[in-house]
């Protein structure tokens, strides 16, 4: 490690970064603003100067740009020499010339690079009376403001937007003083990875529009460490709460990144960051509800859907407990329904409930089977998961049946930049340093080699370097032969033709040469045989190359993996409980409990609707009026992932908690609570009940689940307990500039109200406690003296871009090991249907804004959501009497849909591709794949048609 | 002084679509064929994209944003990069302009020897503000950074001539007998 001197002290650090990264590294403050820990350098906007000196003889030195110098062996600097002073307060005097005056009104402000750097500068005078440059300001879509006027020309948006990120709508017009960042015509931004935009900017050109419309300044934040639930690659985020001024109830106001080494380091992607919104939609639920026992007449009546009321949660809470004792009595059976988007704790406690007999997982069986299969994958000692890191750097990468930019957002994103890696090692062998940007991005060379097999491949087609688009079936046997080729099976597969074979060649030879390859795949092309093909490959390819195999697999929702911790090998599935309902004794009534889950996402229509035929009475645990909600009888308010406290499981396998940001709203509460409430209200005495009865934390789940379950051993160790205290004191969620505290609720009380206490975590919702404990895993206020934006985000690292200093956040779960089942095909695979009148296959497709459920619900969200469509081959259209924008009726076993049809090449012959959980196609989802038929729309409206 | 320190409103892209975009969205033939000899000395056809937006501009006057649409769709390049380009140069016109261009040299040697009042002196007689164009379509006025000839300032550069060491009657002249061409041009 070189030695250099700074300031006359003597320092050790990392040769492999720059001299302004050295010094953030060592806690020195030197302003700067287009460096980027990720983005490297590329020394355009001149405010990080320093001094070097020849020798210690030198008194004089010469000025050097640090982010653009590689630290020397015995180099002596100064961050503090007067010419490094006053060179940089003249370059922060010429950048302010044109930013105007309206921090106050600016929603940068308190958060705003540009303020610390000026502060850090010793700007804070303007000598500069002339009129300011102006700019018009473009509309940017739903998510993002544009405010041109603060820009001060970094570039670091454009080099964000189009070389980190691969976006093409948003460029650097103009020149001179007049460079303007915006798009040629006005318009949404396009790249799914726009949000980040907010953060990269140091200033107020991009700042959050979903914020704007509830914004309130980041020391008036409430924040806690918390995980993002839309999606299975567990970023880590750093929501913000806060009550109305008017003394209205709290809410969620907006998410930022938190930074996490191994996931998703500085960036969000688009969905995470702005889908928070469902957590203050409409069709929220804050109230215990309960369906009116009522006959109903006229529209409703066919429908059986439940008018409900609001009654009181002790009366909610009282019904329940009834069933909880009827069914200790042997009167009643209890089944729980659990969900991969609910936490481990939720679900273990309703498991805990029912017991394991009686506990099923809220998805259909071929979701089960896949999800159980991705879990064997993960115990083959041939097979790991790769973190992102590892993803970037690895030198060949095959996607099979995964369009990882709609399923994994942030996977896609570090896609993109594994895609640089032969340039990379290019400039490493031309002695270029890697943050040196410009240089290394101008070195010609091959990219490295993608390739891709499926059925979409979204924003990513510019960097693969071969794309096919195949239906699962040719996937499975693409993949097959990849492993026959791979392993040098002499049973050749006759179905092959010379072209697919070549290209099966062609990517074994890749993969062969590649000395870090890597494999991507998942449960969303809802292909059984695939991802047994996969596991195989992967396996194969181990054996080849001695080390395991890097593969990872999406598992889709935010917990699946972690869900399917709590079930056996093949059991729990919908359509077992359906089985086990229709033999049970039907002189016990029954009552169903569902927990965080919509059971028409996860089945086609007529089979829930036999499902719930089949139970007395439903009672539902959850967050948002689902179409499941309005069959239920009973429904409990469920708190969101950002007002609770809980465990999720990632891709990866990597056990996270989340802490409760705030309090919520109404009477919600963590869903394990309305369970343990209810069980305290029993008369029964059992051994089962009393277990449920001790548990007061969240963290009492967690150490149940750590004892109970083999694989979940870790969650005793992932994050600290309630009774955790830094100097006696919990962590504060508040800023200690929280304002407004003694006035927030004065119109309905003179005296100040206590705050809330928080039974899970060592963090109080208030701002009394520790600040800043950076040390530990609390840290979500990323904040620290003179740095107001996240860009401090490096005071709480051990060195840029490393680790966190609390360490990581989360443990790996134990799959348990073995390495013998080399092939587990499933009997179930085929699902094909019987009818032979419907001909298309359906195959699934996925969109970033459209497939996720609760997102969907987000205010913003609304604008980008496509309306109802499926794609079609081009060439196949008019064989249906219809073409391109125009209007169709869908056909399947189970219902008709009414969708706009485009043209698609990507899609095979003889299928369609289908929006995954898109508005208004939500039922088709389950059906995949299955058989559909297609005819033009006529009015009248399908509805009278049935 | 004042148009060094104080910086007008900037009008990166074009102002609006008021004007009547009389070409179509597609490239002629022979605009497409002039590409194509540009293009064969590069690599790819996306190379060439200030090339072409000259050769559009040549048999169009000025890049409409269906033009612009039209380049970027031939290229086979982001419209948003194509319109960095054609914002980047000076001599891209995003906006309708004049048959004659005047571009006024702003730059050091030229104000020492009182551009400011040459220019104050064509927007009287033109009624015309840097950036604009006169009412009878012929003049537009724009202002240059250095045109490189410094030893004879103030000059100013209009189509592909140069005038120098210019004085208020020098500039009537040339308004004057630019005037005349085009008023010839037009009676026959």
């Amino acid at each position: 490690m070189p030695t250099i001197t700074i300031d006359g002290e003597k320092y050790q650090v990392d040769g492999d970064q720059n001299l302004l990264s050295s010094c953030l590294t060592l806690g020195l403050n030197v302003p700067y603003f287009c460096w980027h820990p990720e983005m490297g350098s590329v020394g355009a906007c001149r405010q990080c100067a320093m001094i070097e000196y020849k020798d210690s003889e030198d008194q004089s030195g010469r000025l050097i740009m640090s982010c653009m110098t590689p630290v020397r062996d015995g180099g002596i600097y100064s961050v503090n020499a007067e010419t490094a002073k006053e060179f940089r307060g003249s370059i922060i005097e010429d950048l302010m010339t044109n930013h105007p005056h309206d921090c106050p009104v600016c929603e940068e402000g308190g958060e705003c690079h540009l303020q610390d750097m000026t502060e850090m500068s010793g700007h804070t005078m303007r000598r500069y009376r002339g009129t300011k440059r102006t700019h018009r300001n473009q509309y940017l879509g739903p998510f993002i403001n544009h405010e041109m006027n603060r820009c001060i020309t970094c570039y670091r948006c454009t080099r964000f937007y189009n070389d980190y990120a691969g976006g093409n709508d948003l460029q650097a017009l103009g020149r001179n003083h007049q460079v303007y960042f915006g798009r040629q015509q006005e318009g949404r931004l396009q790249n799914g990875f726009s949000g980040n935009l907010v953060e990269v900017c140091p200033t107020g050109v991009f700042t959050d529009k979903t914020f704007s419309a509830h914004f309130v300044r980041k020391w008036d934040l409430q924040t806690a460490p918390s995980i993002c639930e839309h999606c299975a690659v567990g970023c880590n985020t750093a929501p913000g709460a806060r009550e109305s001024g008017n003394g209205h109830d709290p809410m969620l106001r907006r998410i930022t990144n938190l930074y996490h080494h191994d996931i998703n380091g500085y960036f969000l992607c688009d969905r995470g960051r702005f889908g928070y919104e469902y957590v203050n939609s409409p069709t929220r639920i804050d109230q215990v509800l309960s369906a009116r026992n009522e006959e109903l007449i006229g529209s409703t009546a066919d429908t059986k859907d439940q008018l409900h009321r609001q009654v009181n949660p002790r009366d909610g809470v009282l019904h329940l407990s009834v069933q909880i004792t009827a069914a200790q009595r042997k009167l009643r059976r209890i089944i729980g329904i659990g969900s991969p988007r609910a936490s481990l704790e939720n679900n273990y406690a309703l498991r805990q409930l029912v017991g394991l007999d009686n506990f099923f997982s809220g998805l259909n069986r071929l979701d089960q089977h896949l999800l159980q299969l991705v879990n064997n994958i993960h115990s083959d000692n041939r097979i790991t998961s790769p973190n992102t890191p590892e993803i970037e750097t690895a030198d060949a990468i095959l996607i099979i049946g995964e369009d990882i930019y709609n399923t994994a957002p942030r996977i896609a994103l570090a896609v993109r930049q594994a895609a640089r890696n032969r340039q990379k090692k290019q400039a490493q062998d031309l002695k270029i340093p890697l943050w040196q940007d410009t240089s290394v991005r101008q070195l010609e060379g091959d990219p490295s080699p993608i390739i891709f097999i499926g059925t979409e491949f979204t924003e990513l087609t510019d960097i693969a370097t071969t794309t096919l688009f195949e239906s699962p079936e040719r996937v499975t046997l693409f993949t097959q032969a990849l492993t026959q080729e791979i392993s040098k099976s002499s049973k050749q597969s006759t179905e092959i033709s010379p072209e697919f074979q070549k290209e099966v060649n062609h990517t074994a030879e890749i993969l062969l040469k590649a000395t870090n390859p890597l494999i991507i795949s998942g449960i969303s092309s809802r292909h059984l045989d695939t991802l047994n093909a996969v596991a195989n490959l992967a396996r194969v390819l181990s054996n080849h190359r001695k080390v395991p195999t890097k593969l990872y697999l999406n598992c889709g929702e935010v917990n699946s993996l972690g869900m399917i911790q709590l079930f056996n090998e093949k059991e729990g599935s919908l359509e077992q409980l359906m089985e086990s309902l229709s033999v049970s004794d039907k002189e016990i009534p029954t009552s169903l409990i569902v927990l965080e889950n919509d059971l028409y996402r996860r089945l086609d229509t007529p089979s829930v609707e036999k499902l719930l035929s089949l139970v007395d009475e439903v009672i539902l645990i959850d967050t948002l009026l689902t179409p499941t909600a309005k069959r239920a009888n009973w429904i409990f308010p469920a708190s969101t992932t950002a007002e609770s406290q809980g465990t999720y499981v990632n891709n990866n396998g990597l056990a996270q908690r989340f802490y409760a940001v705030y309090e919520g709203k109404g009477y919600i509460q963590e869903s394990w609570r309305w369970l343990v409430d209810a069980v305290d209200f029993c008369t029964e005495k059992s051994e089962n009940y009393s277990v449920l009865r001790s548990w007061k934390h969240s963290t009492d789940l967690s150490d149940a689940l750590a004892r109970e379950i083999y694989t979940l051993k870790v969650l005793a160790e992932i994050g600290p307990n309630e009774d955790f205290r830094i100097d006696g004191l919990k962590v504060a969620r508040q800023s200690a500039r929280y304002s407004g505290r003694t006035a927030i609720h004065a119109q309905q009380h003179v005296s100040e109200t206590p705050p809330i206490k928080d039974p899970d975590a060592p963090m109080n919702f208030s701002m009394e406690g520790i600040h800043n404990p950076n040390k530990t895993q609390l840290q979500a206020n990323i904040w620290s003296p003179g740095w107001n934006s996240n860009q401090s985000i490096f005071k709480f690292q051990q060195q840029v871009g490393g680790e966190r200093k609390g360490g990581p956040s989360g443990k790996y779960i134990e799959f348990s090991q073995h390495s013998t089942q080399d092939s587990n095909v499933s009997e179930e695979t085929s699902v094909k249907p019987t009818e032979t009148s419907n001909n298309l296959q359906m195959l699934p497709i996925y969109r970033l804004f459209g497939s996720e459920e609760l997102s969907n619900q987000s205010m913003s969200f609304s604008e980008v959501i496509e309306a109802p469509f499926i794609l079609m081959h081009p060439d196949e259209i008019s064989q249906y009497d219809t073409q391109e924008g125009e209007l169709v009726d869908i056909e399947t076993n189970c219902g008709n849909y009414r969708a706009e049809i485009k043209g698609s090449n990507t899609i095979p012959h003889g299928c369609i591709g289908v929006p995954f959980g898109l508005p208004g196609l939500e039922s088709l989802a389950p059906q995949i794949p299955g058989y559909a038929s297609l005819r033009p729309a006529v009015t009248p409206a399908i509805s009278e048609e049935q | 002084m004042s148009s060094l320190l104080e910086p007008e409103a900037i009008e990166v892209m074009e102002r609006s679509n008021k004007d009547p975009d009389q070409f179509s969205g597609t490239l002629t033939d022979e605009e497409k064929r002039e590409i194509d000899e540009e293009a064969a000395h590069y690599e790819g056809k996306s190379s060439v994209g200030l090339e072409a937006l000259r050769i559009v501009q040549k048999h169009r006057g000025w890049i409409s944003d269906s033009s612009l649409q039209a380049i970027a769709n031939y290229l086979e390049i982001p419209v948003a990069q194509l319109e960095g380009v054609a914002t980047y140069f000076q001599l891209i016109f995003r906006q309708p302009v004049g048959k004659e261009v005047i571009y006024l040299c702003k730059s050091a040697s030229c104000w020492i020897m009182g551009c400011d009042q040459l220019q104050k002196h064509i927007s009287q007689r033109l009624q015309i503000e840097p950036g604009q164009t006169s009412a009878d379509g012929i003049f537009t006025l724009l202002e240059t950074p250095c045109l490189g000839d410094c030893d004879k300032a103030p000059v100013l550069m209009l189509g592909d001539e140069m005038y120098r060491n210019l004085d208020e009657s020098a500039i009537d002249a040339l308004i004057e007998k630019k005037k005349q061409v085009h008023a010839d041009k037009s009676s026959h």
